[in-house]
């Protein structure tokens, strides 16, 4: 049992209701709303103007020259770590990683560069770097020394849950001791704009379950210390809870509104129930998603009353009606606050109603206790925190008071490549209309996707029919996607965030606003495939597109689903080539696509009879701390990674046949690989994928495992290796056999 | 029949703006239905881009307003 015991050993937080945990919790319990008069946007014409901000300037948050949503995170991260007790040094740094959940990466550096730009042409390059998503856990890594692998969890409200939920399942994997875990998210001009028109925000403070008239935005960051529970106890950590089970989900219905019945919701609550060897009745509270939209509220409604009705003790609440909705940082701000509720035995309040509400209240909220104004003082064991996303992306999390055991579903069946998808361009792809003909996707659909969507929705289409799988209503739900990208939908963010600095605040677009969340080309593949399981996207450089299939291969493990698509999607446009040549890095050498490779389990793979390309044998992950937009002096990493991958396929380097590199063109990513790769491979022939293709970044990544499936099948090689890098220093390995 | 200048105008935005080819775009075609597919997202970028173009609000229109370019471009021209 104290093998797959996963704690909660500190805990960090900042929103518009605190600048600490103590202080948040403080104001959440006692129902003190954070919702002001925004100040860091200007909503003139806007029908709303209200939002949850905190009230510290970002030079006061740390001293690193780094977007908000960083500096918020490394402010809650360093009160988490120093909560914690833990001590980095040299030796451990290298066991506890950094996962890191945002929406749209640094938006508003992003604004400001393009205000500048606009205004007077006078954008710094500085803040060109600022802008992916990427950066966030890279920089909050760098700044506390930490070496433990590194993720950017990218799907919008719900990515501060599955951050957690991801921490957890890689340390239960034995992949780490404990991660820097949680979200974060700064208040920006473009979620603002983009709520705004979609006509989403509320016009007063939002009120869920109540009014349910829109929601507010918020800004922060959560942060916890997810560890071990051997490793808190050998260096006698105090323990906050038990961290149990999770679930993630997709809805495949609408990019941006719920499934009205509640299906993916309900999913990603029953498996983190079941996950964690419980029953619906044993959960004392639920810290709801609760944004204060109707179709959101009455979604949760339905999703809550359904699992829970039979539950006479279940309370409800929603914090967002004092934090506002802090989007990436959401699911994690809320983490704190449950954990906060199950040490405390206090549950805190949706604030907001009148008498006349708590009227309506009764009638909606049936047996279930929706804690309205005052906090209830309870004994909570078990509680849950709700996640729930634009992609149709769920997530659902327990967090237990005392010790308990729950059930191992690890699955150490073989995983085998079944199925491969390319859409490659150098420097441009092509995508006619055939390519949507191929797969019968209407223009009424495909029309709504931008470049970075449709790239992705291409490359999946294509691997699932490859693999020969066809999504039916019994093997939805037994499917996920693990999309890694580098620089995401930035076109689309860029297009979206000039408009707003040109027509204002009041003028932003709804028709693109969808698509600037990373996780929209994850969310429009889910519903035009069809498929329901797992669904993230995670932003970590160029190496993304590789350490998706580490992910995958994870998911495949811990018996959450039999098929994974690993994807690597990053386009190349006039916007990527403009803010690459301002950086001055691979001028002309930029490429673009897609490219998804079908992951399976040997159980599944044989059921159907499929075609099997390789096995995928060993991965590994690892991350050495240099700035962010650098890689000298992170090569160690690299021989990390590969190091891993060999041990977790029980071979050494030696036995490699061939190795599929990174080589960019860069002299000092071209430095590393020869180094590294020499010492390790001797003179094993390397195979180049971007000299042919160009640097595709997270899509040439998961072309150079694609390519080493092909070698193997055809038989041209027994066992590859491929490694890719990451700018900050981050690094992913894998392991192909013959099938 | 609606003023073509005004149609042509309202073609190029939905083109520009809802990313429609071109090319399956008519002035009758069916905005909302089976032809081009629109939603209720789209129609708030219509509304926008309507009053852009020609400064005529559409928030609160009735919904026969916006079956096709036609008749769009009847209700700016009867708006104007």
């Amino acid at each position: 049992m104290e093998n797959n015991r996963v704690v909660v050993t500190g805990l960090g937080l900042v929103c518009a209701i605190g600048e600490n945990t103590e202080q948040c919790w403080s104001a959440a319990v006692n129902g003190v709303t954070g919702i002001r008069k925004v100040k860091s946007v200007n909503t003139d014409d806007c029908y709303a103007n209200v939002g949850a901000e905190v009230d510290i300037p970002s030079d006061k948050l740390s001293d690193e020259d780094y977007d908000r949503s960083s500096l918020l995170c490394i402010k809650a991260a360093g009160e988490a770590l120093a909560d914690s007790g833990y001590r980095v040094n040299e030796e451990n740094s290298a066991r506890i990683g950094v996962i890191i959940g945002n929406c749209v990466g640094g938006a508003a550096s992003i604004d400001k560069y393009f205000t500048d730009e606009l205004k007077n042409g006078s954008g710094n390059t500085a803040d060109i770097l600022k802008m992916p998503a990427a950066a966030i856990a890279n920089n909050v890594a760098k700044h506390f020394g930490l070496n433990g692998t590194t993720a950017n969890i990218v799907n919008a409200c719900a990515a501060g849950t599955i951050s957690l939920s991801y921490a957890a399942d890689l340390i239960r994997a034995g992949k780490a001791d404990a991660f820097v875990a949680g979200g974060s998210d700064s208040f920006s001009s473009l979620a603002f704009a983009g709520f705004h028109a979609l006509h989403a925000l509320d016009a007063d403070s939002c009120s869920p379950f109540n009014r349910s008239g829109g929601i507010t935005l918020g800004e922060g960051a959560g942060v916890l210390i997810i560890e071990s529970y051997e490793h808190a106890k050998a260096r006698g950590a105090k323990i906050y809870c038990e961290v149990l089970g999770s679930g993630v989900s997709s809805d495949a219905h609408h990019i941006t509104a719920p499934d009205p019945e509640g299906n993916g919701q309900m999913l990603a609550i029953s498996r983190a129930i079941a996950n964690s060897g419980l029953k619906p009745e044993d959960i004392d509270y639920i810290n709801a998603h609760g944004t204060g939209t109707a179709k959101n509220d009455e979604a949760e409604f339905l999703s809550i009353h359904t699992i829970f009705d039979e539950n006479p003790r279940l309370s409800v609440s929603s914090t967002k009606s004092m934090t506002g909705h802090c989007l990436g940082a959401a699911g994690s701000i809320e983490a704190v606050l449950t954990v906060k509720a199950v040490c405390e035995d206090t549950v805190p309040p949706t604030i907001g109603y009148t008498d006349e509400n708590l009227e309506t209240l009764k009638e909606k909220a049936g047996k279930i206790d929706f804690v309205p104004n005052t906090k209830r003082e309870k004994t909570v064991n078990f509680a849950v925190s709700n996640s729930f996303a634009f992609g149709g992306n769920n997530a659902s999390i327990v967090f237990a008071k005392n010790p308990r055991e729950i059930p191992d579903r690890t699955n150490k069946d073989r995983i085998f490549v079944t199925g491969i998808g390319e859409l490659l361009g150098n420097p441009r792809c092509e995508i006619s209309s055939d390519a949507y003909k191929e797969h019968n996707i209407k223009m009424a659909f495909y029309r709504k996707l931008d470049r970075f969507s449709q790239l992705q929705l291409i490359s999946g289409m294509r691997a699932l029919r490859d693999a020969d799988i066809a999504v039916t209503d019994d093997n939805a739900r037994d499917i996920g996607i693990i999309i890694g990208t580098a620089d995401g939908p930035m076109t689309e963010i860029v297009g979206f965030q000039k408009n707003v600095i040109e027509n204002g605040t009041a003028n932003g677009s709804a028709f693109s606003f969808p698509n600037t969340v990373y996780n929209a080309a994850g969310g429009y593949f889910s519903i035009f495939a069809g498929i329901k399981g797992y669904n993230v996207t995670n932003a970590n450089s160029i190496q993304a597109g590789l350490q998706s299939l580490c992910y995958a291969a994870d998911v495949l493990r811990n018996g959450d689903e039999s098929i994974m698509i690993a994807t690597g999607t990053d386009e190349n446009t006039d916007t990527t080539e403009y803010l690459y040549d301002k950086l001055g890095l691979l001028n002309g050498q930029l490429g673009e696509g897609s490219v998804s490779v079908i992951l399976e389990n040997e159980k599944s793979a044989d059921a159907r009879g499929a075609k099997k390309y390789a096995e995928l044998v060993g991965w590994g992950t690892a991350h050495k701390s240099v700035d962010f937009g650098k890689v000298t002096g992170s090569e160690s990493a690299l021989r990390f990674a590969i190091e891993e991958a060999c041990r977790s396929a029980g071979i050494a380097p030696a036995d490699v046949d061939a190795v599929c590199g990174f080589a960019n063109g860069i002299p000092q990513v071209d430095e590393i690989e020869k180094s590294v790769f020499s010492e390790m491979f001797g003179d094993k022939p390397v195979i180049e994928v971007k000299s042919e293709i160009g640097e595709a970044r997270a899509a040439a990544s998961a072309k150079q495992a694609a390519a080493a499936a092909k070698l193997i099948s055809e038989e041209k090689y027994g066992c590859v290796l491929a490694a890719a890098f990451g700018v900050g220093g981050s690094y992913s390995a894998i392991v192909l056999k013959k099938a | 029949m609606a003023n073509t200048e005004i149609c042509e105008k309202i073609k190029g935005m939905l083109v520009e703006n809802l990313r429609i080819p071109a090319d399956e775009l008519e002035y009758d075609s069916e905005l909302f239905g089976d032809d081009i597919g629109l939603d209720s997202i789209d129609s708030i970028e219509i509304i926008a881009g309507i009053d852009n173009l020609f400064g005529v609000q559409m928030t609160g229109a009735a919904r026969e307003n916006f079956l096709s370019i036609e008749t769009l471009a009847k209700y700016v021209e009867e708006h104007q």
